[in-house]
């Protein structure tokens, strides 16, 4: 079996995704490529290639003297201003351009990160940010809606800001294994996304019984006031812990739906919008008057270790 | 003579960097640095709620994300008059630490020191032993780097939840409660950090790095064993020296740091009597000048933005891209911003020079400011940052206060301003009726990778770059040594 070859495309974005796919354990990222047997052709934190080696290996990709297997995008495509894409440019070409000459090429793309799949920061924003596939929850986005890989699969959107990298590295090592990954309709692997980012935290205990702050710094949820999303948002944060120790939402910090199609939300962060002092978004799924019924029940059987904060998290 | 442009497109950088020279019988003889995207997150900014720069801001950058996060809480201090707890302020420290400490190392083995593998150190002496280090992915010191530096990183996400892109410092302080056993934890992993930073990258103990305060001191260094020959730090000056690298990429030689690592009360980390432990400061022609924010301010007429007069201090700045242009009239999409009119470098070497560094000191006065001297002092910067985090984790507390309710946002203005790993970083705000109305950011790698301003003068990196011997146009290599002992984070200057 020869090589799979794997560019790594820069776009509209700051790095964090490829930093978080650096911090992956077992195997590590050096390993990952030797097992999987993964050529990385390029990728702008770590190849050695000059400016004209590179411009070559381009001009190969685009006139198919190299193949490529997977084309993985970080960052979103920048159209802006007026749709030129001169807000991002390339050797003074927008760098739009590249992005869909690559994916004209490639066997698989992959969108890593929000900001790739869904636009992301700046979706809103003057340099008319939109995800390879989608742009927020509509779908179309740079590619448009029926464009398909080489290998006939849609792009593969791994969301998150930033992308877990362990997302990245089983979703890599399902593309090399030609194991195939179920995707929702928002062409997101089931695997990592079909569980909310609530489940597995720490403070679920105080969330079943309605102990919930009003301020930072202690240990109870953080759902009904602080604006925390982890009861909507489908990502795997608590359940592959970040940096293989935590996640926001166990130390404290709300979650702040960066998985969604919607991230950034358009309302402010650490604020729950609310309705009767219930939140206007429930957990996905939710029947608003069992939720109350159910809360109000929940709060009364609040055992007092709890509404003490007696319980560690 | 024929004079010849050529372009470079940098890779191993955070973000996009064109940089475009003129050559004249193999020397540069003038220098332009284009950022080449436009993200506008000042903008997207404005409407929004007034927290909402702690989620927003950290994504100016993946790299510095924490500092970013610092910057932003430290403005809403600012307006909010916030009591920040002791504790809290320990916090924040360790973790913009930890991401210094990986930082410094990443960069110098997974960035810079890639450019000792170019081919046109085919056959010298050290080249070998190069390609044996810093291969990518397969040199022994990328395959160590990978492994150990994102270990450190471990202890933001126990006190923090995750890097990069947490936002868990907030006005009045932090929402972590990390107990007693967090931080021994992370204790831990700083343990095992040290050692590993001792072991491979010093070649000696800290404390025996440490001795070492003069150009003579550090030859003796070398001399001294083998392991200081052979450590990253060891092997990078001999390469350096026989690449002549002390003897090119001079700069501006005006140096400046906006200080960092506030110095909690009661702390026995730092000098007793100074507030940070990254002193602020403004260096030039020899002096070292205290730090006044009033004095910054930002040009736009090499930027693609509508122009306006001079420089404006940033509470008074705005960004409205313009993107069309006359020819090499405005190239980049980073501001031009200045101290006191003048163009700055930033960064670790500018905060070991305005500390009084005696190493760095003498180095300076003996060769001057060079591409060896500032990767040199990023190498080194760990040596101090690691015993002061030892001393913040020891201190905190466990059980104390981390958090003190700052009230309401009300009207008002402030600002944050830190050393991210990159150099001075600075976030000035204005909040009215809870809602942000004004955002500017200032990004280290706005300072150093700056175009000319409306009086023409270059950015440092520019500057740095002009009278440099290039022996091959097809392959710069000497003006990718300069560039990158910059450390260029490109997407934060394009913010």
């Amino acid at each position: 079996m020869t090589a799979k070859t794997l560019y790594w495309l820069q776009c509209g974005g700051c790095g964090g995704d490829s930093m978080s796919f650096f911090n992956i354990e077992s195997p590590n990222l050096a390993d990952l490529f030797s097992y999987l047997d993964i050529e990385v052709l390029w990728h702008p934190s770590l190849s050695r290639k000059s400016s004209s080696a590179h411009r070559s290996l381009i001009d190969d990709l685009l006139e198919g003297r190299q193949p490529l297997d997977i084309l993985c995008i970080e960052g979103s495509i920048i159209r802006g201003p007026g749709g030129t894409g001169m807000f991002n440019t390339f050797e003074g070409q927008p760098k739009k351009n590249l992005v869909a000459a690559l994916a004209g090429k490639a066997g698989s793309v992959v969108a890593v990160g929000t900001c790739a799949s869904f636009g992301g920061i700046g979706a809103d924003g003057d340099i008319e940010a939109t995800g390879a596939m989608f742009t927020k929850t509509k779908k179309g986005g740079f590619l448009g809606e029926n464009f398909l890989s080489a290998s006939g699969t849609p792009v593969i959107n791994l969301p998150g800001c930033p992308c877990h990298g362990d997302v990245l590295c089983g979703a890599l090592t399902a593309l090399c294994t030609a194991t195939k990954l179920p995707l929702n309709e928002y062409n997101v692997p089931l695997q990592w996304y079909g569980l909310l980012v609530h489940q597995g935290c720490v403070r679920n205990e105080y969330h079943e019984y309605r102990v919930e702050e009003k301020d930072f710094g202690d240990k109870g949820c953080l759902f009904f006031h602080l604006g925390c999303r982890g009861p909507i948002s489908y990502g795997p944060c608590n359940k592959l812990l970040w940096n293989r120790r935590s996640s926001k939402t166990r130390v404290g910090v709300p979650c702040v739906g960066c998985t969604s199609p919607d991230f950034p939300q358009s309302y402010p962060f650490f604020h729950t919008r609310n309705l009767a002092g219930i939140p206007l978004e429930l957990p996905d799924g939710v029947d608003r008057a069992h939720y109350m019924a159910y809360k109000a029940m929940a709060a009364a059987a609040a055992p007092i270790r709890l509404k003490k904060r007696e319980t560690e998290v | 003579m024929a004079s010849k442009r050529i372009s470079v497109s940098m890779n191993r950088v955070e973000g996009d960097l064109e940089v475009r020279t003129e050559i004249k019988g193999g020397v540069v003889t003038d220098a332009w640095c284009s950022g080449t995207m436009f993200r506008g997150f000042e903008r997207l900014l404005v409407g929004r709620g007034s927290y909402d720069g702690l989620v927003i801001t950290p994504r100016v950058c993946g790299i510095c994300s924490t500092s970013h996060l610092v910057a932003a809480s430290g403005a809403l201090d600012m307006i909010t008059g916030a009591r920040v707890p002791p504790d809290a302020i320990r916090i924040r420290n360790i973790a913009q630490i930890a991401e210094h400490i990986q930082s410094d190392i990443r960069h110098y083995v997974l960035m810079f020191a890639v450019d000792f593998t170019n081919r046109s150190y085919k056959g010298q002496a050290l080249f070998e032993e190069a390609v044996a280090r810093y291969e990518p992915f397969k040199g022994s010191s990328v395959v160590d780097a990978i492994r150990e530096t994102k270990r450190v990183l471990e202890i933001i996400a126990i006190i923090g939840g995750q890097w990069p892109h947490s936002s868990f410092m907030v006005p009045g302080g932090v929402a972590s409660i990390p107990n007693k056993s967090d931080l021994l934890q992370c204790s831990l992993l700083l343990r095992q950090y040290r050692a590993w930073y001792e072991q491979r990258i010093l070649g000696c103990s800290i404390e025996r790095w440490q001795e070492v305060k003069s150009s003579n001191g550090l030859d003796e260094w070398i001399e001294e064993r083998q392991e200081h020959r052979e450590s990253e730090l060891g092997f990078y000056l001999r390469f350096a020296r026989s690449a002549g690298l002390d003897k090119t990429g001079r700069g501006t030689a005006s140096f400046l740091s906006f200080g960092s690592l506030e110095r909690p009360e009661g702390t026995t980390v730092g000098t007793s009597g100074t507030k940070t432990l990254i002193p602020a400061g403004f260096a030039r022609a020899g002096g070292i000048n205290g730090f006044d924010q009033d004095k910054v301010s930002e040009h736009v007429a090499s930027s693609w933005y509508v122009d306006y007069e001079g420089g404006r201090h940033p509470f008074s700045g705005e960004t409205q891209p313009y993107a069309t242009g006359k020819e090499n009239d405005k190239y980049s999409w980073a501001k031009a911003p200045r101290y006191e009119g003048h163009s700055v470098e930033t960064g670790p070497l500018a905060e070991m020079v305005i500390a009084g560094n005696e190493l760095i000191a003498d180095l300076i006065r003996k060769e001057g400011p060079s591409a060896c001297v500032r990767e040199l002092a990023r190498l080194i910067r760990p040596a101090g940052l690691i015993p002061a985090m030892e001393g913040w984790i020891t201190e905190t507390n466990g059980g104390g206060k981390y958090y003190a309710d700052p009230g309401n946002v009300p009207d008002g203005k402030g600002f944050g301003l830190t050393q991210a790993s990159r150099g001075a970083l600075g976030h000035w705000v204005k909040i009215k009726d809870r809602v942000i109305q004004h955002y500017q950011i200032i990004t280290p790698s706005a300072w150093n990778f700056s175009p000319r301003d409306s009086g023409g003068s270059r950015g440092p990196v520019e500057e740095a770059l002009v009278g440099t011997k290039v022996r091959d146009p097809q392959n710069p290599i000497e003006l990718e040594h300069i560039v990158r002992s910059f450390d260029p984070c490109l997407v934060c200057t394009v913010h």
